[in-house]
């Protein structure tokens, strides 16, 4: 693990710690994952609506947390904003809102949209003659959803090589419905995949930046809870829980260890 | 009204080149012209009403001018949370436009019939809700509300009527005010039903084609009568009951699923919306 993604995961415990709000299990599987967007993509955290960055979008619209430490981290805001996560008029809501928090492209939080809205994005930037790319990031449960798969079909028909779909696949949907060889999946639809370690920063930038000449996706096989024992072991229980003050203090011990 | 849709649309896209088609192959016949002016503005995007909607946010994020056209059942019902979150919510603004409204395909069964679209958008904040009940409705609504950021909703009918009267947007029209104690308020293309039924008889007339935001400066004017809502669709009546203290009763929409087949006509006749029998309904009021 990084310094810098150690890092993140502390922020986002204490942040946790302090609300008493966060999905932190599926937020620290994403966490290599959105700082490595950030570090390829083009953007200007002083000037979050630069008329020519790339977009991101996070679909898995829950991992907001990560988010926003990932924002903070690149400048968009201090990181002592996120104090006040989930609080009443709070800026920094348990899903973001894009009108609320520079550089959240869009609000998202019901599973599926994201996605969707990205095609259009991706579409946009082709009837505009801009070099601009889009990635959105989907979680393995969020492809339960039809609509996933619909989109799918859209932007492979409609030729979108300027869209990145991100696949957390930290296999959260074990006890539901699980997808099975999703690069088989995603291949059979036509797009172009790669499978990466998602908790490999060098090995996510080197895939994020290798062009495509259709729809790709990037497979990042992950651990739900990626950092610390107990979140990996007990997901489920964790899935919406903040640590009290005894168990922040084990979870950052965990973290140091790097047990896992 | 298909027709005054695509004719609208071509001379706007004349001069707009933010205007892009989205459609759920449906009319993709009426808009060959269109395709082959404009081959990067028209996408046939397939039967995915939810992507057509979520694909619309997209395109308007960037500042186009989204029309997402299809059947309006099942972009309305199916793609609601779409509308409601991926347009609405992120106020990525853009056009819904429909074909198949009420009972528009009556032989198609109670699959493809129509009612609640107004009723349940016009619960989405921001949202713009407008039924035109003629060409010339449709054409000057839609020219000034394409582009003006907000998720504009256009219920397009095959049977329009072709009563010509002042337009516009969110302005209801008195039809006439005989200073009876009786109101009949409608909406759309029953209207046609509706003054050829109450023409003669000594009671007012109030039609809407902007459901949301309705003209309450309008209904206020006749809060001391008995309004009569005739509409052959949910929404106008609830939208005029948000008015307090009004007397208002409600004729058109039973509480059950049309399970027969037919033309229009015939659908409008077994639910009392034929001239003969709203006739007979506005009578026992007056």
């Amino acid at each position: 693990m990084t310094p810098i993604c150690k890092n993140l995961r502390k922020d986002i415990l204490n942040f946790s710690h302090i609300s008493g709000h966060g999905h932190i299990p599926s937020s620290f599987s994403v966490v290599e994952i959105i700082y490595a967007v950030y570090e390829s993509i083009q953007h200007r955290p002083k000037e979050p609506k630069w008329d020519k960055r790339d977009i991101f979008i996070l679909s898995k619209g829950h991992a907001a947390l990560t988010h926003y430490c990932v924002l903070a981290e690149a400048g968009y805001f201090d990181a002592s904003c996120i104090s006040s996560f989930g609080a009443f008029l709070s800026n920094f809501g348990c899903h973001a809102c894009r009108c609320k928090v520079p550089g959240v492209e869009v609000s998202t939080g019901s599973l599926g949209h994201g996605i969707g809205i990205s095609v259009g994005i991706a579409l946009a930037a082709k009837i505009q003659k801009s070099d601009r790319r889009v990635f959105v990031l989907i979680g393995d449960g969020e492809a339960n959803e039809g609509v996933v798969w619909e989109s799918i079909m859209v932007a492979i028909n409609i030729k979108l090589d300027n869209l990145v779909v991100i696949y957390d696949n930290n296999t959260s949907q074990l006890r539901g419905l699980q997808i099975l060889n999703p690069e088989e999946k995603f291949m059979s639809f036509g797009c172009s995949v790669a499978n990466v370690n998602g908790h490999d920063v060098d090995a996510l930038k080197s895939e994020l930046a290798k062009k495509s000449d259709k729809l790709k996706v990037i497979i990042a096989n992950t651990k739900k809870g990626y950092g610390c024992k107990t979140f990996v072991e007990n997901h489920h229980e964790w899935h919406r829980r903040s640590p009290n003050k005894a168990e922040l203090a084990h979870l950052l011990g965990e973290l140091d260890a790097e047990a896992i | 009204m298909r027709k005054q849709f695509r004719d609208t649309v071509m001379d706007l896209a004349e001069r707009d080149n933010k205007i892009i088609m989205v459609l759920g192959d449906i009319s993709v016949y009426f808009f060959n012209e269109f395709k082959k002016k404009y081959p990067d503005r028209f996408y046939n995007m397939g039967i995915c009403e939810n992507t057509l909607v979520s694909v619309a946010a997209g395109l308007s994020s960037q500042g186009l001018y989204p029309f997402v056209h299809t059947i309006a059942p099942f972009v309305t019902e199916r793609s609601l949370e779409q509308i409601k979150l991926d347009m609405c919510y992120n106020n990525f603004g853009g056009n819904i436009v429909t074909c198949g409204a009420s009972f528009d395909y009556a032989w198609d069964g109670a699959t493809h019939h129509c009612y609640t679209d107004l009723a349940i958008l016009r619960l989405l904040p921001g949202m713009e809700v407008i039924q035109p009940g003629s060409r010339k409705e449709m054409d000057i609504l839609m020219r000034s509300c394409y582009n003006n950021g907000k998720t504009t909703y256009f219920r397009l009918s095959d049977y329009p009527h072709d009563i010509d009267m002042p337009v516009e947007f969110g302005k209801g029209v008195v039809f006439k005010d005989c200073g009876a104690s009786v109101t009949v308020m409608t909406a759309g293309p029953i209207f046609g039903n509706v003054l050829a039924a109450c023409k003669d008889l000594n009671v007012n007339l109030a039609y809407f084609h902007t459901i949301k935001p309705i003209d309450k400066e309008l209904i206020s004017k006749f809060r001391e009568t008995r309004i009569l809502v005739v509409h052959d669709a949910f929404g106008l009546y609830e939208a005029i009951c948000e008015i307090p203290n009004l007397s208002v009763s409600y004729h058109g929409m039973p509480d059950e699923f049309c399970d027969f087949y037919g033309t229009v006509h015939d659908i409008r006749r077994k639910l009392g919306l034929d001239e003969v029998s709203i006739r007979d309904v506005v009578k026992k009021l007056i």
